[in-house]
């Protein structure tokens, strides 16, 4: 079953009367379940692409389907709700709301839903923050936090919702090596174990090894599809 | 409860900035609070004052005059106030009037013996009924002699006196006998030897009341020739005597009709007392309008002034001290509405990732502006408290002593002395709403902006 279908999608600006395009018409479809990498060099569409699948950005041209419905037409508020139930945010920068700690900020999307008591948000939180393994760290703020940790927390509050798909842009660009290694070690036990369809943009090729497909983009244009059974 | 968390820790992550802000709306707040307060007391003991020292809560007066009255102004001679008797005694009448106090403002000069020779000296007085003018008034402090209890005479004022001998080398003693020397109707001159029976000091306003003394009624009819007949006029006199009290040209009215004889047998002389003002005092201020309504109904030729319309100049000072202070503090507020949308949109602009995440996961943009408005509620309204409990301490203290005053602000304010606060509730309730539309004012803007942030910014936020 697909959790996402792009279809020709183009994305181009005007830069005064210069014509930039990100997407040139790329179609793709998601399955449920998947870990899938957005491989390509900088500016080669892949943060576009995760854009117009999270729903902050739309397409010049071309469909977008997430769990079937074409976005094109939704409103802003109908958006923020699409956005609030079935997507899942983890960023290069990690944007931790720097106010709050760990445990808020990953309570955080379940407090803007609005259906949950304290007792059953914090059983959630609780549950993935055992699982990224921040439990002595309840309480700290953000900026307490190494990059590898702020990372995880960003993993939690992605998952804490349990949306239909959970979308990483370069989580790992920020962190060294072997952290960023450990990232993707994590989403992918988390992708296994919750069965969460789970994109993540990357340019690193050690970084893509982990993922079961890499779709490989170039000036805006998909240039490769690969499959990796045993990755 | 997550917005408040975030906007009040926002706040305290950015506590040095909020800080200035959150000075600026405690000075405001003071200003306001302790400002209004204070002029508010000094509005309501400048109108104490002034009626219990000068006009009583309204003056009634003639019908035909151009000018509304004042105890104060000395420059144009007043009509006398017409059936002064009936007016008098129909007001004193009334279950709403403390007392009254028919009285008139004018000058003459006192030739005082100097040596073998006299001195003319300047005397501008109020003739009255010297009892009935110390029951209605609080304003004199007799300090030689009597308050014109022990006979026909007058009254000076210390100052006047001391002024006497600084500028014409006389002064003037209880027991003193004077000419005083006034312009009649007629534009004759009058003389008639006065007693000094007294002097004595203003207790307030006394840069007016210096140079202002007292003569009695019975003396001042006297000088100015304030005598006239009745009895015996006809109707048709009588309604051009009328005529020609509404307008000057009004005797000319009479040309060409009959007016009638005069019936010399009914006619009596009389004295007209020449009172040009009838002081009236209330029980209680608040029944003003109703008293003087039920004297228009009389249907008599006089007319009536409020306390405030005859001392336009003293009344307005504590107005305009008013004006000042909401001035002041619409400025200072002003100042902080363009500081704090400044600061906030800074603010915004700095925390554009944060609101980009925010909005990424799912926060509508009605959250973002909670978030802002709900910072700028809780640091303004904070600071307002403080403000308040601020300007409460000022006030108490003020209540249990009074706020001194230099003399001639006092003088001009409230009519000397420290200036006593009266606390009132409104000024704080009225902070609070001030506070609460600039705070809502200063952050439409600031929000504008911020719910304009797309979640694009969080993936741009790097």
């Amino acid at each position: 079953m697909s959790v996402v279908k792009l279809v020709d999608v183009q994305k181009y600006y005007m830069l005064g009367d210069t014509r930039v395009d990100a997407l040139r018409g790329i179609s793709l479809t998601i399955e449920k379940g998947e870990f899938l990498a957005i491989a390509g060099p900088s500016g080669s569409g892949k943060s576009t692409i995760l854009n117009m699948i999270g729903c902050i950005d739309n397409p010049s041209t071309g469909r977008v389907l997430i769990d079937g419905a074409d976005v094109e037409h939704l409103s802003d508020t109908e958006l923020t709700r699409y956005r609030r139930t079935k997507i899942g945010f983890i960023f290069q920068s990690f944007n931790l709301i720097p106010v709050l700690n760990v445990y808020e900020n990953i309570e955080f999307p379940l407090l803007l839903r609005r259906t949950m008591t304290r007792r059953e948000r914090e059983k959630i939180v609780m549950r993935f923050v055992e699982e990224v393994q921040l439990t002595d760290r309840l309480k700290n703020k953000p900026t307490e936090l190494s990059g590898g940790q702020r990372q995880r927390v960003a993993i939690a509050r992605a998952l804490v919702t349990n949306p239909l798909i959970v979308l990483a842009d370069e989580p790992t660009a920020n962190l060294d090596s072997a952290t960023g290694h450990k990232i993707v070690e994590l989403m992918k036990t988390i992708n296994e174990m919750e069965k969460t369809t789970l994109v993540f943009s990357t340019h690193d090729a050690h970084i893509m090894e982990h993922a079961r497909r890499v779709v490989n983009l170039r000036d805006g244009l998909v240039v490769g599809d690969e499959s990796r059974s045993a990755a | 409860m997550i917005v408040i968390r975030i906007a009040l820790r926002s706040l305290l992550r950015r506590r040095s900035r909020m800080l200035l802000i959150g000075l600026l709306v405690v000075f405001g707040t003071l200003l306001l609070v302790f400002g209004t307060t204070v002029t508010r007391s000094a509005s309501i003991t400048s109108r104490n004052s002034i009626i219990r020292n000068f006009t009583g809560d309204f003056i009634v007066y003639a019908a035909r005059s151009r000018e509304i009255p004042s105890p104060f102004a000395f420059n144009t001679p007043l009509p006398v106030v017409p059936n002064t008797q009936e007016v008098n005694a129909f007001l004193g009448a009334q279950p709403e009037v403390e007392a009254t106090v028919p009285f008139a403002q004018n000058y003459s000069l006192l030739s005082v013996a100097s040596g073998t020779e006299s001195v003319d000296v300047p005397f501008i007085f109020y003739a009255a009924d010297p009892g009935a003018y110390f029951r209605t008034f609080e304003n004199v402090r007799i300090v030689e002699g009597k308050p014109l209890t022990g006979g026909p005479g007058i009254l000076i004022s210390r100052y006047q006196n001391d002024h006497y001998q600084k500028r014409y080398g006389v002064r003037l003693s209880v027991g003193d006998q004077v000419t005083a020397l006034g312009l009649s109707g007629g534009g004759g001159v009058n003389a008639l030897r006065v007693t000094v029976r007294g002097i004595f000091e203003p207790v307030y306003y006394a840069n007016v009341f210096n140079y202002i003394n007292f003569m009695d009624a019975a003396s001042y009819s006297q000088l100015f020739n304030f005598t006239g007949v009745s009895g015996g006029l006809p109707p048709g006199l009588e309604k051009g005597l009328a005529a020609a009290s509404e307008s000057e040209e009004g005797i000319f009215n009479l040309a060409g009709t009959s007016i009638g004889s005069i019936d010399t047998a009914k006619l009596k002389a009389e004295a007209v007392s020449g009172y040009t003002m009838i002081a009236v005092r209330l029980k209680d201020h608040a029944a003003m309008e109703t008293v003087r309504a039920r004297l228009a109904a009389q249907g008599w030729p006089v007319k009536t002034a409020r306390w405030d319309q005859a001392s336009s100049f003293f009344a307005n000072v504590a107005s305009a001290v008013q004006a000042f202070i909401y001035f002041a503090t619409a400025l200072v507020f002003l100042v902080v509405t363009f500081i704090f949308m400044n600061t906030l949109v800074i603010n915004i602009i700095e925390r554009t990732g944060e609101i980009g995440t925010m909005r990424a996961l799912g926060a509508e943009r009605s959250f973002i502006r909670s978030v802002f408005l709900t910072e700028t509620l809780l640091l303004n309204v904070a600071a307002c408290i403080i403000g308040m409990i601020a300007s409460l301490a000022l006030v108490l203290a003020g209540r249990t002593t009074g706020i001194p005053l230099p003399e001639t602000v006092s003088q001009y304010l409230v009519g000397g002395g420290p200036l006593p606060v009266v606390p009132s509730i409104g000024p704080f309730i009225t902070a609070l709403l001030v506070v609460v539309a600039v705070s809502i004012l200063a952050t439409l803007l600031p929000i504008r902006v911020a719910t304009r942030i797309t979640p694009l910014a969080a993936m741009n936020d790097r």
